[in-house]
């Protein structure tokens, strides 16, 4: 797959989508430094910790994680990884995870990273591509991830709590990657 | 008319030798016999399945559309490349800019040996290609998967494979049928002689915008 990619946002901005690299450390530390912390809550791991950007950069190369980056300017704007197990019942799922900025979300960055990862998916053989979101904090995500086909395959009630306390759902959505003829 | 010259070439395949021919004009289109296996199939239709539509193509200003035969001239591959019709959003850039490789199909039993690089070498010695910003869309639902017993990734591959060393790579676009599955594929080859102006109005107008 080609990379670096360009996309040009629905404001006119360009764009890089390109691999994580062993260097981009300190840039990712602050690309999360600039995530506000509301959003940050929802996280599965406390990006914050230093430890935890290691970890991510130590993945690079690693056959079970890819990582993805969209930077303006040579700042990371979005991060994207699709997971894998590489074994057992579920080695054909991917799981995603995509953070963006929020100066660059409604612009379609994310739907760009999304598709990207799909297609290393795709590429990499996966079936289906699994994405975990919470009901009333990350909904433009789920929409965005309703206008690639993703579905929800199951809802878990009150499963995420916000720093208050308020209970929230979470809701699991699957997309099948056809191998063969698609559904159109 | 075209004005460009015709070229030829020959490669020994184990099906006997393959001609290949450029700019083929349609006096010359219709001395050859198209071979019936392009045509419809249980899961898969032809791009073309009448030679009458290469005739057509070939009468248009510029276009190449360009031969494989067998020994016993039957057309048993072939490609056009032609400018995007109007309406197209390819057609925006500058007049005549842009250019596609609307087809490039060989039947089934002559596949895998080597006939659609062939057919590519010959469409792409057009004289203008330095000239033209050349693209190519792929669409996963015109594939024949089950005629390759490819999986509409794997034959996404094999277009690359196959574009790749001419020059083409591959682009994001936010053109809508393009997007429609994130298998389908658009490539492009920049002429030498395009401007730096117009490459970046390429790169607009596949997010469908003006500089």
């Amino acid at each position: 797959m080609r990379y670096p990619k360009e996309v040009v946002l629905k404001d006119k901005t360009e764009a890089i989508i390109r691999p994580l690299e062993k260097t981009d450390e300190p840039k990712l530390l602050e690309f999360y430094a600039a995530i506000p912390e509301k959003d940050r809550w929802y996280m599965r791991h406390d990006v914050m910790e230093p430890a935890v950007v290691r970890m991510m950069i130590k993945a690079v190369g690693r056959g079970n994680v890819f990582s993805t980056l969209a930077t303006v300017d040579d700042d990371i704007v979005a991060h994207a990884s699709l997971l894998m197990r590489g074994f057992g019942s579920t080695r054909h799922v991917g799981r995603l995870r995509i953070t963006v900025l929020p100066e660059y979300r409604h612009k379609r960055l994310g739907t760009w990273v999304l598709l990207d990862l799909i297609q290393v998916a795709m590429d990499r053989g996966l079936n289906d591509i699994r994405a975990d979101f919470v009901i009333g904090i990350e909904d433009a995500a789920i929409e965005a991830a309703h206008k690639l086909d993703f579905f929800k395959v199951a809802v878990i009630p009150g499963y995420a709590k916000s720093p208050r306390g308020t209970r929230y759902d979470l809701q699991i959505m699957v997309k099948r990657l056809h191998r063969t003829w698609s559904d159109f | 008319m075209n004005q460009a010259v015709s070229q030829d070439s020959r490669r020994t395949t184990p099906n006997g030798t393959t001609r290949f021919r450029s700019f083929c004009a349609p006096d010359e289109i219709r001395r050859y016999t198209f071979s019936p296996q392009f045509g419809a199939h249980a899961t898969y239709r032809s791009l073309y399945t009448k030679r009458e539509s290469l005739e057509k193509n070939a009468e248009k200003p510029d276009t190449n559309v360009s031969l494989a035969l067998s020994e016993d001239d039957l057309i048993i591959g072939f490609g056009v490349l032609a400018y995007p019709g109007h309406g197209e959003r390819w057609a925006e850039l500058q007049p005549q800019v842009m250019m596609e490789v609307k087809a490039i199909e060989v039947c089934r039993s002559w596949r895998s040996l080597g006939i659609a690089k062939g057919i590519l070498e010959m469409l792409l010695c057009h004289p203008l290609r330095e000239d033209k910003i050349i693209y190519m869309v792929g669409y996963s639902w015109t594939w024949d998967l089950d005629g390759t017993k490819k999986t509409a990734q794997q034959y996404r591959g094999m277009l690359i494979r196959l574009f790749e060393p001419f020059g083409f790579l591959e682009y994001q676009t936010n053109e809508p049928n393009i997007c429609l599955k994130p298998e389908n594929l658009f490539m492009g080859r920049v002429g030498s002689r395009i401007t730096p102006e117009t490459e970046k109005g390429f790169k607009w107008l596949r997010f469908g915008m003006t500089p």
